[in-house]
């Protein structure tokens, strides 16, 4: 009988789906390698300061220039699910940290590049995972000891601090206006939060929203050096009607949420009339529903009333009268920032106006035509916890790129003010654990050994990217760089015995590719970017390793 | 023959008999085996599945692989259901059920080639089944009376081992314990004399209670919340012991980031399910008025109908307000003025477990029985503290010391959205092993050590039964070493030599009437170094209740497949039927 293969007239025995594709085993292993390699390629020349922008079209024919790697990532169309997953990494950092999106999946990358021999070796994934996890273990180690507490209102360090952050962008020509700009801006909206009993170590003592209450608005036109942040609140609105004021000081500000015309009621009402008598009350009634509100308004003699939904005729008649500047149909979120700034309270009903509610703590209100459009500014508020920033250049892409460089920077110190921790920049941080690993590494037994020694390997391709991308011979640049921190270790090493730390602050100057120390250069990037780059890129690499088998083309799970 | 006229049967379809379509089914069983067979143990490796649309899932877990992948394959799909039975009533164990089950279905049907009709294979492979989870139960099963953390710890440890947090765990497997002694220790008197009364039960006569056991299980589980949130470390995640967190942010900007108790009180929690917005009536419900003032006033009358609710319940005195539909704007203002967090939009089973773990009620309506709106303080739910916590982009809600029955929750952090997905699902398996413990209290050496005790006893076994099983259950004893050989293979050893070594220190241990020899039964396989070693000492343990029920259902599932001998697929009917 057919006991040998499939039965005859049966043909093969499909188990799964025929759509399926599989790869299994080492070629799926150097596949997702490969993939992550591709990834890292793509965005290589965008690290440090000598990066190069990229240029991305997308189908609809809208172009990007960025060197933001979380931002070419987002739109650079992949299908292996490898590297989607190395996109996703990125994301992750930026909401997490906001920086560091191009150096988390160079550095993860290359954690996966160092572990190819080792799979090609039949070294199993499982062993490179582990040595891969004692190795971050340890250089999160080294970063501590090479951490250095930055005191955060000591603005001159903030700013050397930013600078090294954005230094790298393409706005770096007007550094400082960036620097001051973002410094202003989050020390702008960040507010002290009293801390509740029993709180664990999640709960911040700052809170710093810049999502919400730090808005970028950006205008074409003018020069990039006349970008400002705002000691309060923008927004691009006009007048509703053109009588009104268009200069107010110490401004009286009532801020709405209800619509300032004859609405109807939610349920279908229907009235029938019987009577002319009737038409005409329910006309007048209409207009007398819309005096009320404006008398109830009135009667607390705001100088601004600002409304989210809509002003009728009417309504603006009534307020050009009682000399009333208003405005309609406000965002929520632009609501919310007027009423940070000003000290307003959003009212919804007009009965329930209060004193209370109207918000003076705006200085001067202003019309101001920039270009083509009319702005309403509001300014020099006393204690403004919201502020608008105000951008402007030569056109719309290089706008939004400035925009993406601030956010970097915004939340660069952002980052500071919660963790005021720092560590070097300019490739001196992954050098120093680089050299501090292959330490470490050489007292391990067992086979981790190299897994562990390659992390430390794959640390170093952040200088040598660096010194790469501005132009120096990288074998010289690196090779001296380790020297010198080797150097410091055995230096240490006489002077402390075994265990001693040496705080070796030696990195490469992006610009120019010599060697500096850090300290005196002033490059410094914040912890918490730093160790969550890290973190992320041994952790997901040791992710993508464990993975011997890839099923594409299942449906949708659930079926 | 598989010819429908040769048959003599007019089918619209294809039938296909006998020998043919056993091996079509083992065959099948095998290929569903070889998928997973890899991802077994602490060197199991992890798949990567992508359907159609291009979403990514990275999995070690066999019965998500499995669920995952299609199976067409009739006989194959028992085993993909049977995985998926095993992860419903235990959780962990999939991956080895799938493999016993081919292995067991692999032999079977080679028994049939050489002539022993299924029947015997099948009463033969019930007698084997019977006489090895007696002998677990007797000599393998560690009854721990006084479980201690240790114990908890390693067998969490030894289910995540294969798992992507398996690197962290000792971190994990902590935070795992500690969520399930949580929910435990704030359970109800009756309930914690449902765990005694369990595990004494059940240590006794273990497989007995697992009908009754069902109920039990849920609670636990589903008073453990698991929050995902991408971003940081998988070494950053953390327990809120006691406490809930929800993935909502207050709704409005001016509402406080947190409000906790003074002077005794409480922080009250109101739960809703319905609508603060502007109420209107339903649909096709129309007002005709004759008088137009009266429109005013209905329209008056709707802003207040909400005004009131709200009115009603800041008075119960909530501190806390949250609602699975939305909140009107204009309703905001209330919430802001009286300092309460008020979030719309929660996801309701999230709801549902809070008002458990607060001891409150989750509200649909404010009708009483006499027509009128009231708000019932004894619905809000009490806890010390709630706050804003800000994680990675978003915000969410946590709530802390919840006064009601026990819950926790445990924020998994990762490096993308792939791998907390994935931890979650190792998590998941982690909590249901610690579940088990702690209510049977018995546990086994794992490991491949029972398997191979268990070979070696059903050999000697076999060999003092006179009937045909004889040979059915020496075939029995030899499909139970795939476990110990699929663990070797997968850690690359040498899987042979290891499985004999193995099969000989349980052969001495056995039959040896030394004391000492006795303990050889816990020796089980040391993956990272290819050693033998006793695997109670090093910590590999499993509840001895997974092992069992994953034995009987491979079984089961084994027999169900040897049973068939008989395939008709029909073509898909044309017209009407």
């Amino acid at each position: 009988m057919a006991s040998q293969g499939p039965p005859p007239g049966m043909g093969p025995i499909m188990v799964l789906n025929s759509k399926t594709q599989r790869s299994q085993g080492r070629q799926a292993q150097l596949g997702n390698i490969n993939a992550a390699r591709a990834v890292a390629d793509i965005i290589r020349s965008t690290l440090g300061p000598r990066s190069m922008l990229k240029m991305l079209l997308d189908p609809m024919g809208g172009i990007v220039i960025t060197n933001d790697g979380n931002c070419i990532l987002r739109e650079v169309d992949v299908s292996h699910p490898t590297a989607k997953s190395m996109i996703e990494l990125s994301r992750a950092q930026d909401e997490e940290v906001g920086d560091g999106t191009t150096s988390v999946i160079i550095l993860a990358g290359e954690m996966l590049i160092n572990a190819e021999p080792f799979v090609r070796t039949n070294i199993h994934p499982t062993v490179i995972v582990r040595g891969y996890n004692y190795a971050l273990q340890e250089a999160l180690e080294i970063c501590e000891k090479l951490a250095l507490v930055v005191d955060v209102n000591d603005i001159d360090k903030m700013k050397s601090l930013v600078q090294s952050c954005i230094g790298t962008k393409f706005s770096s020509r007007w550094n400082d206006t960036m620097i001051d700009m973002a410094l202003k801006a989050v020390l702008t909206v960040s507010r002290a939060i009293p801390m509740p009993v029993g709180s664990d170590s999640y709960s911040q003592k700052m809170e710093v929203d810049i999502k919400r209450y730090a808005k970028v608005e950006k205008i074409p036109g003018g020069e990039i050096s006349d970008c400002t942040v705002l000691s309060g609140v923008m927004f691009n609105k006009d007048v509703t009607h053109s009588k009104m004021r268009r200069r107010i000081e110490n401004p009286r500000i009532l801020l709405l949420d209800s619509p300032l015309e004859y609405k109807k009621g939610e349920s279908q009402t229907n009235v029938e009339i019987t009577d002319e008598e009737d038409w005409n009350t329910l006309l007048k009634m209409e207009e007398e529903y819309v005096e009320n509100m404006c008398m109830e308004i009135i009667a607390f003699k705001p100088d601004i009333v600002i409304t989210e939904k809509g002003v009728s005729d009417l309504a603006q008649h009534y307020f050009a009268k009682a000399n009333i500047t208003a405005f309609r149909r406000l965002r929520k979120t632009d609501n919310n920032r007027v009423a940070r700034a000003t000290g307003a309270t959003i009212v919804s009903r007009t009965d329930e106006i209060r004193e209370e509610d109207i918000g003076t703590g705006c200085g001067l209100f202003e019309m101001r035509k920039i270009g083509e459009e009319y702005f309403a500014f509001f300014e020099e508020c006393k204690d403004p916890k919201a502020c608008t920033i105000i951008l402007r250049g030569g056109s719309k892409d290089v706008l939004n790129e400035i925009e993406r460089n601030l956010s970097d920077a915004m939340q660069v110190v952002r980052n500071v003010v919660f963790d005021p921790r720092l560590l070097p920049g300019g490739g001196a941080t992954e050098m120093a654990v680089s050299v501090g690993l292959r330490k470490a590494g050489l007292k391990l037994e067992g086979i981790q050994q190299g897994p562990f020694l390659a992390v430390g390997e794959a640390m170093e391709v952040i200088p040598r990217t660096l010194s790469q991308n501005c132009g120096v011979s990288v074998i010289r640049t690196v090779t001296q760089l380790r020297a010198k921190h080797a150097a410091a270790y055995e230096e240490a090493e006489k002077t402390g015995g075994e265990d001693a730390f040496p705080k070796c602050n030696w990195g490469i100057d992006g610009t120019t590719g010599k060697l500096v120390d850090m300290e005196e250069f002033g490059i410094w990037e914040p912890f918490s970017v730093k160790i969550q780059t890290i973190k992320t890129a041994v952790e997901s690499a040791c992710m993508i390793l464990r993975i011997d088998d890839i099923v594409s083309g299942s449906k949708k799970r659930g079926h | 023959m598989s010819n429908p006229a040769s048959t003599g049967l007019f089918i619209n379809g294809q039938r296909e008999t006998g020998q043919d379509v056993r091996v079509g089914n083992v065959t099948a069983a095998l290929a569903v085996a070889n998928i997973v067979k890899t991802s077994l143990g602490p060197v199991g490796l992890d798949k990567m599945l992508v359907d159609d649309i291009g979403d990514v899932l990275i999995t070690n877990d066999g019965a998500t692989i499995l669920k995952s992948l299609e199976v067409e394959h009739p006989a194959a799909r028992v085993l993909v259901d049977l995985a998926n039975l095993q992860d419903q009533e235990v959780g962990d164990g999939t991956t080895s059920v799938v493999i016993i089950a081919s292995e067991l279905l692999r032999r079977g049907n080679d028994l049939v080639k050489n002539g022993i009709h299924p029947t015997t294979i099948i009463s033969g492979y019930r007698t084997a089944l019977k006489a090895a989870v007696s002998y677990i139960k007797k000599e393998m099963v560690v009854n721990v009376s006084t479980l201690g953390d240790e114990h908890l710890i390693n067998a969490a440890k030894t289910s995540m081992s294969s798992k992507i947090i398996g690197k962290e765990s000792d971190f994990f497997s902590k935070l795992a314990v500690d969520a399930v002694k949580s929910v435990k220790m704030n359970a109800t008197a009756a309930d914690v004399a449902g765990y005694d009364a369990m595990g004494s039960s059940r240590s006794a006569e273990a497989a007995v209670v697992v009908p009754n056991g069902k109920q039990r299980f849920k609670y636990p589980l589903s008073a453990i919340h698991i929050l995902k949130a991408h971003g940081k470390s998988s070494m950053d995640s953390h327990l809120i012991g006691g406490g809930f967190a929800i993935n909502a942010m207050r709704a409005a900007q001016g509402m406080p980031t947190f409000v906790e108790s003074s002077e005794g009180n409480t922080v009250k929690i109101a739960m809703l399910d319905m609508n603060l917005q502007r109420h209107r009536m339903g649909m096709g419900v129309q007002v005709i008025v004759k008088d137009p003032a009266e429109i005013e006033r209905i329209k008056k009358r709707e802003m207040d109908i909400t005004r009131e609710r709200i009115r009603k319940i800041i008075d119960a005195g909530a501190n806390v307000v949250l609602t699975t539909k939305g909140v009107d704007d204009l309703c905001m203002k209330y919430f802001v003025e009286a300092g309460i967090i008020c979030a719309r939009r929660c996801n309701r089973e999230d709801l549902k477990r809070l008002a458990k773990a607060t001891g409150g009620r989750v509200v649909t309506t404010m009708a009483d029985m006499e027509g009128n709106e009231t708000f019932d303080p004894d619905c809000l739910g009490g806890c010390d503290s709630v706050r804003e916590v800000r994680i990675g982009d978003g915000e969410m809600l946590y709530v802390y010391g919840c006064k009601g029955h026990g819950a926790s929750t445990i924020v998994l952090r990762g490096a993308n959205e792939y791998m907390l997905d994935e931890m979650d699902r190792a998590l998941h398996d982690s909590l249901c092993v610690v579940k088990r413990m702690l209510e049977s209290n018995t546990l086994v050496p794992g490991g491949g050590a029972a398997e191979a005790a268990l070979s070696v006893y059903l050999d000697d076994y076999a060999n003092t039964i006179e009937s045909r099983e004889q040979m059915v259950i020496q075939e029995y004893a030899d499909a139970l070493l795939v476990i110990p050989k699929t663990l070797a293979v997968n850690a690359a050893k040498d899987a042979s030599e290891l499985v004999a070594k193995l099969r000989s220190i349980h052969a001495k241990g056995q039959h040896s009437e030394d004391e000492v020899d006795a303990a050889l039964k816990f020796m089980g396989l040391n993956l990272i170094d290819g050693t033998i070693r006793d695997n109670l000492v090093a910590g590999v343990v499993e509840p001895a209740i997974s092992k069992i029920k994953s034995l009987r259902f491979a079984t089961e599932a084994a027999i169900t497949i040897l049973r068939i001998d008989d395939r008709i697929t029909l073509n898909d009917s044309k017209g009407p039927a």
